[in-house]
């Protein structure tokens, strides 16, 4: 039984000298489409310059809500961010109230934010400093939609980069119904509207 | 009730302008009230990217040193814990090696995607790799493979039909990944990835539970994940089938004592086998003729099934499913909006921009789906052919495809002391 095999191996014909072509024709192509792939990407691929990096425009931004629930992250890496210089400093905040409350005074059923994320400070009549406390935000939006709709627009979302897991393709993005949700560079990784 | 009328003047006000800025004016503040000054971190990303690279490399070529060379598994295991640990829980696993195919595919076709340079490395280099040493990122660098890599306690062998079968998934699997990335319809790879949830301590829930029902699988049956999900491995199998250097048992001759065989955990490793059938040269062509008509008729089913469903495909599309809705919502506009409506006509929706969208969405899947059709079909058609084929083999032989290089083998060769001994160099 070895005798034969072994005879058959110098045979041309034989199954496994034609096997050891194909591997061998096998191998050629491989290396050929290796090659071709990455020379063909090589030249296109760019370096750390390039958008990489998921980032929110605050122009785009309808504040649906989905923020806070389609982020892979448990607590979503979107937070609220405020641009101060923006902000009116107003006492009737519509980020702060909810939009009917009875009266104004900051028992938690009056207040947009539902985790108690917004903190109001008085600065001098009739001015009030408005911070957010990162920590409690959940990213639900629900003050910047207050805001874009009866304030100055200071308040908005932003996906915070330290918190940020970088996918590949990102939750919210996939289900954001504005398309607000796209890649930027890392030069210039927040779209701030203090700037 | 004034607060309410201001407040209600305001909204009429917001909706004649839009997105209004600066509707009250900045204050002027006479107690020297300076505004905050914030910054916001960011991440030595240029840096943890180059680590990521290098680490890639060095892990595959300390895998490749112990399988090639060595002949060792313990190197293996470390690797294992550092790509779990590093990969997995520090990075996080993404951009993974398994998800940059998407990214590929789609820069290939679409030259307005731009491909960040370290994902085109994340791709390349366990191919390039593969092509060279055979699969050595799977062995432990890999941190999905290296996770299961860890936990294995007993290999139980599945039958070779289920197993040859089950190996059709990643296949399909990587056929529709590259037909969702390419109409830009969205990443499934990434969206259906059932360990990326251990690793981030959290996540969707049902694919935390699918990734716990394969890791108990994976205590007993090697690898489930890559011998019948994983697209990666699929295409890294085609070059590790090929790879320059292989890996080899023993450098002595095989004594088909086969203790290799009961020691691989995914099955990699086949029994010699005669084939007592002698087939007649007429019977020969006959079957050869037979896969010849089988195939095609395989390919074309696929085309013409993939054609017909690919309309319905395309509704994963974002575009087309808003399109729907708005198509539906003008139809009888007494009914409430949606999140997706409220956008669209908020933003001034122009339905015809949309339509002209969705139309060429479909067109695309209409194409790619064809495609794929085809390809699946010859998946199928080769599946099949595989399942009717008998080679004989006269030794135990490492199927090279299905190899992931993890080393178990080597010590349990009754000829692996002696040609460890006496200087072996397998290169
Ligand atoms: S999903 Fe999009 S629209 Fe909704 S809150 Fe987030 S960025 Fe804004
Ligand atoms: S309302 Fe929502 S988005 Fe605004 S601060 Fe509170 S939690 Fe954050
Ligand atoms: S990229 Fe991932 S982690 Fe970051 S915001 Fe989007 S879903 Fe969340
Ligand atoms: S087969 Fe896939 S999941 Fe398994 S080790 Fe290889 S690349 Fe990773
Ligand atoms: S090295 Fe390959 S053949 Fe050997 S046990 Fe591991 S997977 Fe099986």
């Amino acid at each position: 039984m070895e005798q034969k095999i072994e005879n058959m191996n110098e045979n041309k014909n034989s199954p496994i000298a034609r096997r050891k072509f194909l591997r061998v024709l096998g191998t050629a192509v491989a290396g050929g489409s290796v090659l071709a792939i990455s020379g063909g990407l090589f030249s296109k691929a760019k370096g750390s310059e390039v958008s990489h990096y998921w980032q929110i425009d605050p122009q785009k931004c309808t504040q649906c809500g989905r923020c806070e629930t389609d982020c892979v992250l448990q607590v979503s890496a979107v937070k609220c961010i405020h641009a101060n210089k923006v902000c009116g400093y107003c006492d009737l905040c519509g980020g702060y109230y909810r939009s009917n409350v009875k009266e104004l005074n900051t028992a938690a059923e009056n207040l947009m934010c539902p985790t108690g994320a917004i903190q109001r400070k008085f600065v001098e009549d009739p001015y009030f400093e408005y911070t957010i406390d990162e920590s409690l935000c959940n990213g639900c939006g629900k003050c910047v939609k207050g805001c874009s709709s009866f304030g100055n627009g200071s308040l908005y979302l932003q996906i915070k980069r330290d918190l940020c897991k970088d996918c590949n393709e990102c939750a919210i993005a996939t289900v954001c119904p504005s398309d607000a949700i796209t890649r930027v560079s890392l030069d210039k990784p927040y779209k701030l509207k203090d700037e | 009730m004034m607060n309410k009328i201001v407040l209600i003047c305001l909204f009429l006000l917001q909706i004649g302008q839009g997105v209004a800025q600066n509707r009250f004016p900045k204050p002027d503040f006479e107690s020297g009230y300076k505004y905050p000054e914030i910054h916001y971190a960011v991440a030595n990303e240029n840096l943890l990217v180059t680590i990521d690279i290098l680490l890639l490399v060095a892990l595959m070529g300390i895998v490749a040193w112990a399988v090639i060379r060595k002949r060792t598994r313990k190197p293996i295991i470390w690797v294992s814990v550092i790509s779990v640990a590093y990969f997995g829980f520090f990075r996080h696993g993404c951009v993974c090696s398994i998800g940059s195919i998407q990214n590929i595919s789609l820069a290939l076709v679409d030259s307005t995607y731009v491909l960040p340079f370290s994902v085109l490395l994340f791709f390349i280099l366990p191919i390039l790799f593969a092509f060279l040493f055979g699969r050595v990122f799977c062995a432990g660098v890999c941190p999905f493979g290296a996770l299961q890599e860890l936990i294995h306690i007993k290999s139980y062998t599945l039958p070779r039909t289920l197993s040859i079968i089950l190996g059709m998934i990643p296949w399909i699997y990587l056929i529709f990944a590259l037909l969702y990335a390419i109409t830009r319809t969205s990443f499934i790879v990434c969206h259906f990835d059932p360990f990326v949830g251990f690793f981030r301590l959290g996540g969707d829930i049902g694919m935390i539970l699918f990734g716990a029902v394969l890791l108990v699988l994976a205590l007993f049956v090697g690898r489930p994940f890559c011998r019948y999900i994983c697209p990666y491995g699929a295409l890294l199998s085609l070059f590790s089938s090929v790879s320059i250097w292989k890996i080899r048992l023993t450098d002595k001759s095989c004594i088909n004592c086969e203790l290799c065989h009961n020691a691989c955990p995914v099955d990699a490793i086949r029994a010699p086998y005669i084939n007592k059938v002698n087939e007649s040269r007429q019977r020969g062509v006959k079957r050869l003729l037979n896969y010849f008509v089988l195939l095609p008729l395989m390919i074309l089913c696929g085309a013409f099934l993939m054609r017909l469903i690919s309309n319905e495909l395309s509704r994963s599309h974002k575009d087309v499913r808003l399109y729907e809705m708005v198509v539906q919502h003008e139809a009888n506009p007494g009914e409430a909006l949606s999140v997706e409506l409220d956008a669209f006509y908020g933003q001034g929706g122009d339905i015809k921009e949309l339509a002209v969208k969705a139309e060429k969405i479909q067109a695309d899947f209409n194409f790619y789906a064809t495609i794929a059709g085809i390809l699946i079909g010859l998946v199928i058609g080769i599946t099949l052919i595989e399942l009717s084929v008998k080679r004989t083999r006269k030794l135990y032989e490492i199927d090279h495809a299905a190899c992931i290089a993890c080393a178990r083998c080597f010590s349990y060769c009754p000829q692996y002391k002696i040609g460890n001994e006496s200087g072996n160099k397998p290169l």
